[in-house]
């Protein structure tokens, strides 16, 4: 038994979505990122279950583990009580924390989720709110959102929203003193940490690739590169 | 197809879903799309229905998109979660009602969680008071929103101004309903109906006069894959999932969509939009699109709730052909009013997308 | 000749109970079965051509009748039994009408149930109008009417898919149903007899080829009948507007998910443990397997005795058998009977 393998063993989530896969394909059948992109849940959970360093580390480096949008409509199926889903959510993790993240263009894609819904977290309260849905980022949201995004206060208080006011409602602004609770937990809980392992990484592959990066936000190379790259090898 | 069979499955599928005195917790992309189906869901549960909602201006995102996208920890997931259970705790409250999917299926996994693994549970406790200082109770009745308006379907039925009929045929609307992967998938008893058979939308529909329409992609997700919609270059993968149930949805010519997660009924909406301007095609006869609701949106038609106060201008797919079919009467030029009625002008036309 | 004063108890008028019946009587010990239903046969009854050599079940059910011409048994048909309980040196068995009988021996032979497909809800038995199980399939194949689906046509593309409630946490059975793989086999050339036009796959997740001549039927399936084999299990089946079926799997082999549509699909159909089995076994404070069969003291030298002596188990009350396995178990159970009670009768002469 190896090391990477005793790594994935750790996250409860490995635990309870890996009982001894017997190849059916039940997953791999109904997984929506089978049909789209060259992706196969059963093959990565006859991988780990073999527990070959190796064809782990491989995977872990890989494109593979990014394929998956975590629908979990694998878990409805299985007849052996696994979770592929489970499976990659902690493939995902390892890969981050050991920065192999970096040797995938897919992988890549964590430092602008960190970037976008990771900041936004820690400083608004929301993963999502319209501030961060930019029409020129979001073009298939069409202009009915063009439209929100010019009038987003009019049509939030229309909407009954509480649009950046204090008290309850939708949209509100969450209080200063909410917002350090929720760091106060992604300090103790290991988030800031993998936020900061992502940041590492990405800092390390954008100096190696030799693309410029900022410390923050989303106004640099990096951020475009690794938010719209697209080799285009995915589906084959 | 028997709906007999179908009933016999719902039967092994029902849950407890507490009486009143909720304690309500908001959805990121709920608030942000379609922010009116928040406010419609409490309009109707507190003045229709004269129920005790309560909202707590400190709770915070779930972090269910960020955990999804992997970027944040299992254990910080829980924390959060475990300080919303915290504040309903404080505020004397013992039944939890998240607005979101993606929240309901976190909630409902962390708490399976802890059964299965009490050292994460009190790990978690432990996290919770060095970051906060604060205690929890764990939610006697953990159920979806959507699970309470399935629960009220006849009383809001009896107080109806609308029927899902269309008033020129007599006929019932033909309705896709689309329910969120993680609301039953993963935990099919905490569905209501099961995985395979939900029946929480059915059930409103064919309460309030429609017939629901069962096409082959019927479980199949709605393309979100949160990394594949967050990130730009993964979008493929969202609008193709979404096409793929259009496609197949398409001959049974829906007079709507509705569904029960805030992220499936947006991209179910925007998709059409993509799809039009990308390959000149829509779902429907007109050029129009499939008009999508949200079950909110759905339940304030049906209680005769005006369109543009409940938000179906926030649509890109134009709802009118929907009004036009319920006999709902609205003013074309009133829907992109602003809040005091003052002209704040109008979404631009698509290029093909007829609206 | 034995002693016609001991009397044996065989719960049971299946194939496995009338072979025990037949063996025992002839052996001169006086034996009584109880059948639940009208009549006897059990789930032989069900089927219409035996695998693998399409012999008619009826010849099977006629050899168990022609058994019983040397002291035949007593066969009490509607008689279903709920408890057995241990009563100092014999056994009482108890009827679901009160009635009570007292035996020396009592062999468990109650058999099994039909998976009830309904509880695989993903594949929609009872919900959409073309899908069939197995034993759906024997009824229509002896009743000779023609193959049609529920709309009338004849069915131009038919899927079989194994596993139907075998080797499947999700609905509570771990175990292998053993007789399915073959049972497809056997079916699926039946189809093909029947419409020659069709064409004809099977989802399989292994193949368990384990009897005489099934291998060979396997490869004549696929040689002769032009029968396509796909290795990956049935995900997801779903009504299309036509009323036919989309199906999903993975063809495992090849590593891609696959979309197919079939005019007919049929389930074939695991065996599970009947709920009266599991009653009786429990009055009389018998073992069960992992999967809720009647265990046996062992498996390996004593697999028709149990964990209460003069209480013995044969047939598919303790495993998925085929008919031929049944036969044969059932014989080893009269052998393992005669001579626990010649050896007790020893014990008492000492």
């Amino acid at each position: 038994m190896g090391k990477l393998y005793d790594r994935l063993n750790q996250d409860i989530r490995f635990i309870e979505g890996l009982n001894g896969c017997m190849n059916c394909g039940v997953c791999t059948a109904i997984c929506p990122a089978a049909e789209f992109y060259h992706y196969d849940p059963r093959v990565i959970c006859d991988t780990v279950q073999s527990k070959d360093e190796k064809l782990i580390e491989a995977l872990l480096r890989s494109e593979t583990i990014w394929y998956c949008g975590e629908c979990m409509s694998c878990k409805t199926r299985c007849p052996r009580n696994n979770t592929p889903g489970f499976i990659i959510m902690a493939l995902r993790k390892l890969s981050q924390e050991l920065g192999y993240f970096t040797d995938s263009e897919k992988g890549r894609q964590q430092f602008a989720i960190k970037r976008t819904i990771g900041e936004n977290i820690l400083q608004s309260g929301y993963c999502v709110n319209p501030d961060i849905v930019s029409p020129q980022m979001h073009p298939e949201q069409g202009p009915v959102w063009d439209w929100i995004s010019r009038n987003t206060p009019e049509i939030m208080e229309k909407m009954g929203s509480n649009y950046k006011q204090k008290g309850v409602g939708g949209l509100r602004t969450i209080a200063p003193e909410v917002l350090k609770e929720l760091n106060q937990i992604f300090e103790v809980t290991g988030c800031k940490t993998m936020f900061e392992t992502i940041e590492k990484h990405s800092k390390h592959k954008a100096d190696e690739l030799g693309i410029e990066i900022s410390p923050e936000g989303i106004g640099n190379e990096y951020f475009m590169t690794v938010y719209t790259e697209n080799n285009g090898t995915h589906n084959d | 197809m028997v709906l007999e069979g179908k009933k016999r499955v719902w039967e092994d599928y029902q849950k407890e879903i507490a009486d009143d005195h909720y304690f309500y917790v908001r959805s990121c992309i709920r608030q942000t799309f379609f922010p009116g189906s928040e406010t419609t869901f409490l309009k109707i549960m507190r003045d229709d229905l004269g129920k005790d909602v309560f909202e707590d201006a400190r709770h915070t995102t779930c972090t269910g998109i960020g955990y999804h996208t992997d970027i944040v920890p299992l254990e910080t997931t829980m924390t959060v979660i475990a300080r919303h259970f915290a504040l309903m705790t404080e505020a004397g409250y013992t039944n939890i009602i998240p607005s979101c999917v993606t929240s309901f299926g976190l909630y409902t996994e962390i708490l399976d969680t802890w059964k299965h693994f009490p050292e994460t549970e009190a790990k978690i406790r432990e996290y919770l008071w060095k970051a906060t200082k604060r205690e929890f109770k764990i939610p006697e009745n953990l159920v979806h929103t959507s699970d309470i308006i399935y629960k009220f379907r006849d009383q809001i039925k009896e107080r109806s101004k609308v029927s899902l009929i269309n008033k020129k045929t007599g006929l019932p609307l033909n309705v896709v309903e689309h329910i969120g992967c993680h609301y039953a998938k993963m935990f099919p008893v905490s569905g209501i109906g099961g995985a395979e058979f939900p029946s929480v939308l059915s059930g409103m529909i064919e309460s309030w006069g429609g017939s629901v329409i069962d096409y082959p992609e019927r479980r199949h997700c709605c393309g979100f894959g949160f990394r594949h919609y967050v990130v730009m270059a993964n979008r493929g993968y969202s609008v193709s999932n979404s096409k793929k149930k259009f496609e197949s949805m398409r001959p049974y010519q829906p007079d709507f969509i509705v569904a029960n997660c805030p992220g499936c009924s947006m991209f179910l909406d925007r998709w059409q939009y993509t799809i039009a301007e990308l390959e000149g095609i829509t779902y429907d006869n007109n050029g129009m699109g499939i008009p999508v609701l949200t079950y909110e949106e759905m339940a304030g038609l049906v209680m005769g709730y005006s369109p543009w106060k409940i938000g179906l201008q926030m649509h890109q797919v134009s709802v009118e052909p929907l009004l036009d079919k319920l006999g709902i009467k609205y003013k074309k030029d009133e829907k992109y009013l602003g809040a005091r009625d003052q002209n704040i002008g109008e979404p631009q036309k698509p290029q093909f997308l007829i609206v | 000749m034995a002693n016609n004063t001991q009397h044996i108890i065989i719960i049971g008028g299946g194939p496995a109970g009338l072979e025990a019946a037949s063996s025992l009587g002839t052996a001169g010990y006086k034996v009584t079965v109880f059948e639940k239903e009208e009549q006897t046969g059990g789930k032989l009854r069900l089927w219409y051509k035996l695998f693998p050599g399409f012999r008619l079940s009826g010849e099977v059910k006629s050899y168990l009748a022609n058994g019983f011409k040397m002291n035949p048994p007593e066969i009490i048909t509607n008689a279903e039994v709920v408890s057995v309980m241990p009563e100092n040196n014999h056994h009482k068995v108890i009827l679901t009408d009160g009635q009570s009988f007292k035996a020396d021996v009592v062999l468990i032979a109650s058999g099994f149930q039909v998976f009830n497909a309904e509880k695989k809800e993903e594949y929609g038995y009872k919900i959409y109008d073309n899908v069939i199980t197995s034993v759906d399939l024997e009824e229509l194949l002896k009743s000779g009417n023609p193959i049609k689906t529920l709309a009338g046509k004849t069915p131009e593309k038919i899927a079989f898919i194994h596993c139907v409630g075998s080797r499947d946490k999700k609905v509570g059975n771990i175990h292998c149903s053993r007789v399915c793989c073959i049972t497809g086999v056997k079916q699926a050339i039946e189809m093909k007899h029947n419409l020659p036009e069709a064409e004809i796959f099977n989802f399989y997740m292994d193949m368990r080829m384990f009897g005489q001549n099934y291998e060979e039927l396997y490869l004549e399936a696929q040689q002769k009948w032009g029968i396509t084999f796909i290795r990956g299990r049935v995900s997801e089946i779903a009504e299309n507007i036509d009323g036919t079926l989309q199906l999903k799997a993975e063809d495992t082999l090849s590593e891609r998910p696959m979309k197919m549509n079939f005019d007919l699909v049929v389930l074939l159909v695991g065996m599970v443990p009947t709920s009266r089995s599991e009653a009786i076994g429990r009055s009389a404070g018998l073992a069960f397997t992992s999967g809720n069969f009647l265990a046996t003291l062992d498996t390996h030298i004593c697999q028709n005795e149990t964990n209460t002596p003069g209480i013995f188990v044969t047939g598919t009350c303790k495993e998925p058998l085929s008919i031929a396995e049944t036969l044969t178990d059932a014989r080893a159970a009269t052998v393992r009977i005669m001579s626990w009670l010649r050896e007790n009768e020893l014990k008492l002469n000492n």
